[in-house]
């Protein structure tokens, strides 16, 4: 298409932008830069419009995404309910092959509680409710024989126990000054687990070695009265 | 185990004759073995890894092709404990003590030939100075007449044959094919065997209520609770020699027509727990469990409990409580549990000592029996030496045997020659008894009679350096937390008691409380439910008649004089003595002691734990920190004093 230069804005235009133009001033009775300025305020209005009409859409991809993200938190919170629900049905299963190994017998809730002890470290209540149900023996009961001896705890345990000896011999030889020194090496007292559930501190009464006293024991491993300087040695070889 | 055991040991003994041809075979086998090493796997050994050593022996021995004529046995404990890991040599019974695996290679190049000893490795006796190789001439062994332990060094726990080859079952056999149970029980009534287990209550008596007893079925009950801290041997039995324990019970049974048995053992003691249940696999195997035992119509099973760790259910009836999977507290005994039991039902509950007694009774009779130990206590008692005394361990002795026989002749005397000051004895119900009893026959009734017990066997030594008012707080606050609580006396006496020893020991008590300690331990005595509560006072009762001074040294003057006591005692650095040779500063875990090259050390009383970390590392060659009976220690130097000049020879 031919372009020639308007004699109205002096710039180029085709024939039919021309006589729309011409059209124009003579219906508006507008200057020629009146009309300039007048297009250009339309212009404007047009598009203020139409960003008008983008903002809804902006907010809407906001709308969307947040809500894309909210999805993806709650399909995650499933998720881990669902592992967690996993777990919690293997941890079940885990008690009933135990519960079943003992023949379901109530006369063996000692014996029960003492194989939930050794494999999870702790009594968990979920697992203290399913023992309730599968034996058909009250909480209440269970609750007497946990919080009665000294073997179960109701609180998770740090993955090393620390044993300090108290039985007789060692306390003559000295127990308490190593307990003095572990729980302040450790920086617990007896019953007590760190942040880290690193260490679990106990004190028991006797662990039948007392030649050796006074003894303690880390992970299983006995040592004989162990000075402070080896006591930071084993506690940081764990 | 090779395919010609496997056979044996698979085959069910069908009679008592099988059991004896068994024993032949075993036997007529083991002929080609020259030579045997026991080495100890009791706990404490085990503690002190003597698994290594017999790995090492294993080894040493396939490699020299010796394993026909050699046998390497993995045995329960041999009492020593001070000296472990320990390996005994059979026929010679040349005994070394700690062991380690790198003297394995030497010990079988020169010992096991027959050629020499390994001089290191044997029993060094400090008073002739002689180097002892034989059993008989170790003085710890040399008064000892382990006809129960004694088997321990013989016997893999985890092997029926070593039981069976050395006679085992004989007794079961011998009460099956030849005695009808009231036989039993009368040899048993005869022999005189008192409980082991603490009361000193006649076994025999006990077997024949329950076998008159109304009610079916009846139980027989090893306890195996031991919880006597400080006290082991009951362990050292079930581990070593499990079924000396389960014929025993098996005899029981049969004397009062029980068919179903219980072992209650501590779930602490893992050996015990790992060995049991092979042990009653074992015996299930070969038909010494089950149905129709050697065809004689008996049948019998047993089952094995595990307690949690609670002290007042190795009391009978608290322990049949556990049994029947309820919390073990006491109950009343107005009639007796071998009336009225588990379940309600007649039991037999005795301790491991007791029923491993049991078939060395039937075996060789009642006289035997009561040709050993004294007129009220007979046959033999394992006790477990411990605490301040030279050569700790178990010890087994005929009843009647001194005090002083016993610390100063098996146990050697007082670690590093201090002066004795008490022997505690019954475990946290016994007493102290001082240095004036020395001489006492130790039987059930002497020790009663001093205000002690004889109780399980502990017996826990103490020299000048041990604290009695402590040791009373001790087993006063043992016996508050184990307390059940089900009874009020026992409950809030103990309390007490312990509240008011415990101000007495920080250096609060008032010369009144020293009173109301006695009154307060008459009415436990009087009021208290089970023997837990009425034993309770024991300890505190027999250190205030005998050790008064010492609870008023801390009332009156706040001074522990055997420097036990942490709130009173006070560390303290002599600055003549301190060569400044920071070996306290760098150890002291609180950062309490200050100090420089060349600097007196001092000790700043408000940071300091009372841990004794700078009294045990202190070099002896300074010994320049000191424990002070009590407060407040004297001014320290000031900062930046030189240490004391010290003539050349003196460093």
């Amino acid at each position: 298409m031919d372009k020639t230069k308007s004699r109205i804005v002096g710039v180029r235009v085709n024939k039919e932008q021309e006589t729309m133009l011409s059209e124009l001033q003579q219906k508006s009775k507008l200057t020629k830069s009146e009309l300039l300025l007048k297009g250009l305020e339309t212009l404007a209005e047009y598009y203020s419009d139409s960003g008008a009409e983008q903002e809804p859409m902006q907010t809407a991809l906001q709308r969307l995404e947040s809500e894309a993200v909210r999805h993806m938190v709650s399909l995650r919170k499933i998720r881990r309910k669902e592992e967690a629900i996993k777990e919690f049905v293997r941890e079940i299963r885990k008690i009933d092959e135990i519960i079943d190994r003992h023949g379901c017998n109530p006369s063996m809730l000692i014996q029960i509680l003492l194989d939930v002890q050794k494999q999870n470290n702790w009594l968990s209540k979920p697992a203290l409710v399913w023992i309730s149900e599968r034996l058909k023996v009250p909480m209440t009961r269970i609750m007497q024989i946990a919080t009665f001896y000294t073997m179960f705890s109701l609180e998770p345990q740090g993955r090393q126990t620390v044993q300090v000896c108290l039985g007789t011999a060692c306390h003559v030889r000295g127990a308490n000054e190593l307990l003095t020194r572990t729980q302040s090496v450790l920086n617990l007292k007896p019953g007590e687990t760190d942040p880290e559930m690193k260490h679990t501190l106990k004190t028991v009464n006797c662990l039948g070695c007392c030649a050796l006293g006074p003894v303690m024991t880390v992970a299983g491993a006995y040592h004989s009265n162990p000075s402070v300087a080896e006591l930071k040695e084993l506690f940081k070889e764990s | 185990m090779n395919e010609i055991r496997e056979n044996i040991t698979m085959k069910k003994l069908k009679s008592v004759k099988d059991i004896k041809r068994l024993q032949k075979t075993l036997l007529a086998e083991r002929k080609g073995i020259r030579k045997s090493i026991a080495v100890c796997e009791g706990t404490g050994c085990h503690a002190y890894k003597s698994s290594e050593v017999a790995d090492a022996f294993v080894e040493e021995i396939n490699k020299r092709g010796l394993d026909k004529e050699i046998g390497v046995r993995r045995t329960g404990c041999h009492g020593f404990c001070e000296r472990g890991p320990m390996a005994k040599i059979f026929p010679e019974k040349i005994f070394y003590f700690k062991v380690k695996p790198e003297d394995v290679p030497e010990i079988v190049e020169s010992t096991l030939p027959g050629k020499d000893l390994v001089e290191k490795l044997l029993f060094l006796d400090d008073k002739t100075g002689k180097r002892c190789a034989y059993q008989h001439e170790i003085p710890f062994y040399k008064l000892q007449n382990p006809v129960v332990f004694g088997n321990n060094f013989l016997i893999n726990p985890k092997d029926i044959e070593d039981y069976i080859a050395l006679g085992g079952y004989s007794a079961l056999a011998k009460a099956l094919s030849g005695m009808t149970p009231a036989d039993v029980v009368e040899e048993i009534k005869k022999a005189d065997l008192r409980g082991r287990g603490g009361g000193g209550f006649p076994a025999g008596l006990k077997w024949e209520t329950a076998r008159d007893a109304p009610g079916q079925p009846k139980y027989v009950i090893v306890n195996a609770d031991e919880g006597d801290p400080g006290a082991y041997m009951d362990r050292s039995v079930l581990e070593g020699n499990p079924h000396s324990v389960l014929e025993g019970l098996m005899l029981g049974a049969y004397a009062i027509g029980s068919a179903q048995g219980f072992v209650y053992v501590r779930q602490e003691y893992g050996i015990a727990i790992e060995n049991l249940p092979i042990a009653v696999a074992q015996a299930k195997q070969l038909g010494l469990l089950g149905d129709n035992i050697l065809g004689s119509g008996f049948s019998f099973d047993v089952m094995i409990h595990q307690g949690a760790g609670a002290f007042v259910s190795g009391e009978s009836s608290a322990l049949m409580s556990a049994i029947e999977g309820r919390v073990g507290e006491p109950r009343p005994k107005y009639i007796r549990t071998a009336v009225k039991g588990v379940w309600e039902k007649p039991s037999v509950l005795n301790n491991v000592e007791t029923w491993a007694n049991v078939p060395l009774i039937i075996n060789n009779g009642s006289d035997w029996f009561r040709s050993l130990g004294t007129q009220t206590s007979k046959g033999t008692k394992i006790f477990s030496l411990v605490g301040k005394v030279k050569y700790t361990g178990l010890v087994e002795v005929p009843m009647g045997l001194t005090l002083r026989q016993i610390v100063y002749d098996i146990g050697g005397g007082i670690r590093g020659d201090r002066k004795f000051k008490a022997v505690q004895t019954g475990g946290p119900s016994g007493g102290c008894i001082p240095e004036q009893f020395l001489d006492l026959p130790v039987d059930f009734d002497e020790l009663s009679k001093v205000g002690s017990m004889m109780g399980s066997g502990g017996m826990i030594v103490m020299d000048e350096d041990t604290c009695m008012v402590d040791v009373a707080r001790y087993f006063t606050r043992f016996l508050a937390d184990e307390s059940c609580g089900k009874c009020i006396p026992c409950r809030e006496g103990l309390r007490q008691m312990r509240r008011i020893l415990k101000n007495i020991t920080e250096g609060k008590g008032k010369p009144a409380d020293l009173n109301l300690l006695e009154e307060l331990g008459d009415f436990l005595k009087e009021a208290s439910l089970c023997a837990l509560g009425q034993t309770a006072a024991n300890p505190v009762l027999s250190t205030l008649e005998y050790f008064r001074g010492e609870y008023e040294a801390h009332v009156l003057h706040k001074q522990c004089p055997a420097r036990v006591c942490q709130s009173l005692i006070v560390f303290y650095i002599d600055p003549l003595k301190c060569s400044a040779c920071a070996t306290c500063r760098k150890q002291c875990p609180t950062d309490a002691i200050s100090g420089d090259k060349k600097l007196v050390h001092i000790i700043d009383q408000g940071k300091c734990i009372k841990c004794g970390t700078c009294f045990q590392v202190c070099p002896t060659r300074f010994s320049a920190v000191t424990k002070l009976p009590g407060g407040p220690a004297p001014e320290p130097v000031a900062y930046g004093t030189k240490v004391a000049q010290k003539s050349k020879g003196e460093k």
